[in-house]
């Protein structure tokens, strides 16, 4: 494994492990939400109801597009730095 | 001895038939309040909770009457209340498509979520404006009607400044949660029992006006 593949996988890595970091943080939710439900006081009656307000929650589906894209290039990239080293190993020779 | 315990129980059947079962208040009568909002204050929620997922859902376009003899609750209240499928969110807009789904509420088929109040069979006084209701009711769901016990808590307020800013009328505050299975209203899913749970948690909010 040559610099610039030890560069890339610790790269892919980084990704990974931040966008886990991410969804743990949101509170482990399954599916990305764009609006949350919060509550609200009726001061009329003294009761509470519900609204919807707009907040991005970031869920396990987007955490594994993410994580499933940056294996995908990390992998092409990988590859693509091998191929080089050894064309380069080739012509010296 | 038995005449004795005969008319004590005569007298406990009276006592109990002649107790208030309905609101301490300044209107008088039968009055009928319609829970149509345009504002978007009242609601239908769900909540469905399995080990892999959490669902909450919410409707404000909530519409319906009901009416009652004020003294006499138990014995006159009558009503429906209805929301249209379709307009039940979830907070994410792929799963909204998915609820009105044929293979799941199919909003097409059944555009109407409703529920009629058939009997009331306990009244709790809580305060002279405050009852515990113990209603029976038909619930539709999914073109299926199904006969469930609810229990509703109504708070009454005369007109006043307060309700004015509010709405003009008499209000009436109405709280329910329950409980239904979807199973039990055909709605059958292979999701069902893992990432939506059959059993579903209902819970209404709703105030309505005498004038409308």
């Amino acid at each position: 494994m040559n610099i610039k593949q030890k560069i890339t996988f610790a790269a892919g890595l980084a990704i990974i492990v931040t966008v886990f970091i991410i969804w743990i943080v949101n509170g482990t939710y399954v599916f990305t939400q764009t609006q949350v439900l919060i509550e609200k006081q009726d001061p009329l009656f003294g009761t509470t109801y519900q609204e919807w307000q707009n907040k991005f929650i970031w869920g396990l589906d987007l955490t594994l597009f993410i994580s499933a894209i940056s294996i995908i290039a990390s992998t092409i990239l990988f590859f693509i730095f091998k191929d080089k080293r050894k064309n380069r190993n080739e012509i010296n020779s | 001895m038995k005449l004795i315990l005969k008319t004590s129980i005569l007298i406990f059947t009276c006592f109990i038939t002649a107790l208030p079962q309905g609101f301490d208040v300044k209107a008088k009568g039968v009055q009928t309040f319609s829970f149509k909002d345009d504002k978007g204050r009242n609601q239908a929620s769900f909540h469905s909770i399995t080990p892999f997922d959490e669902v909450d859902g919410l409707t404000s376009e909530i519409s319906g009457q009901v009416s009652f003899d004020v003294k006499d609750v138990k014995n006159t209240l009558k009503g429906e209340i209805s929301l249209p499928t379709a307009s039940l969110k979830t907070g994410i807009t792929m799963r909204d498509k998915d609820l009105k789904d044929p293979k799941w509420l199919d909003a097409e088929k059944y555009p109407v979520i409703s529920f009629k109040i058939v009997k009331v069979t306990d009244v709790q006084i809580l305060a002279p404006n405050k009852l515990k209701v113990k209603v029976t009711g038909d619930f539709n769901l999914h073109g299926v009607n199904n006969e469930i016990p609810v229990e509703v808590t109504m708070t009454y307020l005369d007109e006043s400044a307060a309700t004015e800013a509010r709405e003009p009328g008499d209000l009436l505050g109405v709280t329910a949660n329950f409980s239904i299975t979807l199973s039990s209203y055909n709605v059958q899913n292979m999701i069902l029992g893992k990432r939506v749970s059959d059993n579903i948690t209902i819970g209404t909010n709703i105030v309505g006006t005498n004038k409308f």
